[in-house]
């Protein structure tokens, strides 16, 4: 099922003029966790230098400390995917299995944010992202409903769409951000926020949209579609503080300049990466979540800090 | 004398699948539509039962009225609850994920058996899981609630796509090879022990190379087993057969469709037999001159 861990190491494809500059020669790889199923949701916590991330079908959150280790933070975790911090430093958790968006309180306890559209029960919400004004973003597409070793205890589908919501920062209004997806995935802002990228794992593109004032969006505009014999499909993404758009896709993780063009691949031979956080003190450390297990690589461009 | 059919709902896209009757209606799944409708004889058409059904196929109704599917797509036997959620039930089988079922039943005891094979059309998901080492029939057996176990029943199966259980629940007739993954198809009975195990399989119909086997079968009143099998692409072409429980093929009969699927008994006295096919279409024969077997 799994490659061997002991034989991995990641290569890059330099596509274009100046990839190295930002994604260097010989990236290291440092192992942070063997024993996970299917890895996802990693978000670094500056703070308290940990890096949080799930193992959805293992049905885990874990914590994971330099210093310290792996340690469970909640288990079971009805089939936990994405994941980011908010203003105050709090998980913030896409709940595939479990259908609801929920925040973990400073006192441990965990409290639902989104559960429901127009009364109906949410698809399963796979990743997510908090803008500076604090408002929460995530995609809902039905994979949670369905795939196999992943689903909750109610797999009924009840929404006729597959949309990216927006929660107001107060938590009390959401909205439809954009319904242009079949299976909306990984989501992420530009550096100044001033547009949002969207992917979609079943037409495997990425789409990019104008970010107004007011929160809602401009009409999307195709940034690119991944199409090739590997296999790996686009599922996480986030940018570097150049605007770099980083995206899990056939092979390994594609590095796009904001035109779109692929710069660089990073690939991670005999594992599948689903989706990627930056981290340590400087973020330029990239933890990559896989099946299988968790990698750390280091890059020579910063990401855009979690929080 | 000739059975003759009429289209009565569809065609849908993609085959039509599953059938089971709920007492009032006929249930069948249209697998690609993902969708499980409810022909009502009395109002002439058919409604949406479920939506988002994740390519289920085989349905079966238990005794509460909830339903039962073999959800292909997902890999797993899901139950369709009367509040209109949907209930996982147990996906693994020592520890380890099942193929794509096609068929499933319910007993007397509430154990729920289904047919395992493997499937042209890959399930969702990222493919993080291998298939069995084998196509076998299973059941779930209830453990508490909303809790299962699951047992490996044949051992001797290629691919099984349609079960059968007699009256008397003593006997497993099984429908065995995919022709279109080149499977030899044949109908089998094993004997079902009291332990619920099962005796040796008996071979009871031999389809020869390249035929296409039986897709799906049901009982009539006189304990015989109606079976569809065949296309038109070698053979007799696409059949109906009634065959006695000893493995005598008592009838032969053209079907109105390429690739039927399944067939059931449905209607006042259970006197009409249905029938889903490969073109999408429910299809009904009021003139089979035989009944259903009410259980």
């Amino acid at each position: 099922m799994h490659g061997s861990l002991d034989d991995l190491k990641i290569e890059l494809d330099l596509l274009a003029p100046g990839a190295e500059r930002i994604v260097g020669k010989n990236p290291p790889l440092d192992i942070i966790a063997r024993d996970v199923i299917f890895g996802e949701g990693p978000v670094w916590d500056a703070r308290g230098k940990q890096l949080f991330f799930t193992d959805i079908i293992g049905d885990t959150i874990w914590r994971w400390r330099p210093t310290g280790g792996l340690k469970a933070v909640l288990k079971p975790s009805v089939k936990a995917n994405g994941m980011c911090l908010d203003l105050e430093n709090r998980l913030v958790v896409a709940g595939w299995g479990g259908r609801t968006v929920f925040r973990f309180e400073k006192d441990g306890s965990r409290k639902t944010l989104a559960d429901r559209w127009e009364g109906k029960k949410l698809n399963s919400p796979n990743d997510i992202v908090v803008k500076s004004d604090g408002s929460i973003w995530f995609t809902d597409p039905p994979g949670g409903l369905l795939n196999v070793g992943m689903v909750g205890g109610d797999l009924q589908r009840y929404l006729d769409n597959q949309p990216v919501f927006r929660v107001a920062a107060d938590g009390k209004k959401m909205t439809i951000a954009t319904d242009d997806f079949v299976y909306p995935n990984g989501l992420c802002f530009s550096p100044d926020e001033k547009l949002l990228y969207v992917n979609c794992s079943r037409e495997r593109v990425i789409r990019v949209y104008d970010v107004k004032p007011d929160g809602s969006l401009g009409k999307g505009r195709l940034f690119y579609q991944y199409i090739s014999l590997e296999r790996g499909v686009p599922d996480g993404m986030k940018c570097d503080v150049e605007g770099n758009v980083y995206c899990t896709g056939p092979g390994g993780i594609f590095v796009h300049d904001p035109a779109g063009r692929v710069l660089a691949r990073i690939k991670t031979p005999g594992h599948h990466p689903t989706n990627f956080a930056w981290g340590d003190d400087d973020w330029h450390s990239l933890y990559i979540t896989m099946i299988g297990s968790v990698i750390r690589t280091r890059l020579n461009v910063a990401g855009v800090p979690s929080r | 004398m000739t059975w003759e059919f009429d289209l009565v709902a569809g065609p849908h896209k993609g085959r039509t699948g599953g059938l089971a009757w709920d007492g009032n209606a006929m249930l069948y799944s249209a697998v690609q539509e993902e969708r499980i409708l409810r022909y009502d004889p009395a109002a002439g058409k058919a409604d949406v039962f479920r939506k988002y059904t994740g390519r289920t196929n085989g349905i079966a109704v238990a005794r509460d009225g909830s339903v039962f599917g073999a959800q292909e797509g997902g890999r797993r036997i899901v139950h369709f609850l009367n509040d209109g959620s949907t209930a996982p039930t147990h996906e693994l089988l020592n520890g380890k994920h099942h193929n794509q079922p096609v068929d499933v039943m319910v007993d007397g005891k509430r154990r729920v058996w289904f047919a395992d094979p493997y499937n042209g059309t890959p399930p969702y998901g990222p493919p993080v899981y291998p298939f069995l080492d084998h196509a076998s029939v299973l059941r779930l057996e209830p453990a508490g609630a909303r809790r299962w176990k699951m047992k490996r029943v044949t051992h001797d199966t290629r691919g099984p796509r349609s079960i059968l259980l007699s009256a008397d629940e003593k006997m497993l007739y099984v429908a065995d090879g995919d022709a279109e993954r080149g499977d030899v198809c044949q109908l089998l009975a094993y004997p079902v022990k009291r332990d619920g195990s099962v005796g040796p399989g008996k071979s009871l119909l031999v389809f020869a190379p390249a035929e296409r086997g039986i897709e799906g079968m049901c009982f009539d009143g006189d304990g015989n087993i109606v079976a569809c099998a065949g296309w038109k692409k070698s053979g007799i072409g696409p059949s109906l057969y009634v065959v006695s429980a000893s493995g005598t093929v008592l009838e032969t009969h053209p079907a109105p469709a390429d690739l039927p699927m399944r067939c059931a008994f449905g209607d006042a006295g259970r006197e009409s037999l249905y029938l889903t096919a490969g073109d999408g279409g429910l299809y009904r024969a009021t003139n089979t001159g035989r009944g259903g077997l009410k259980r």
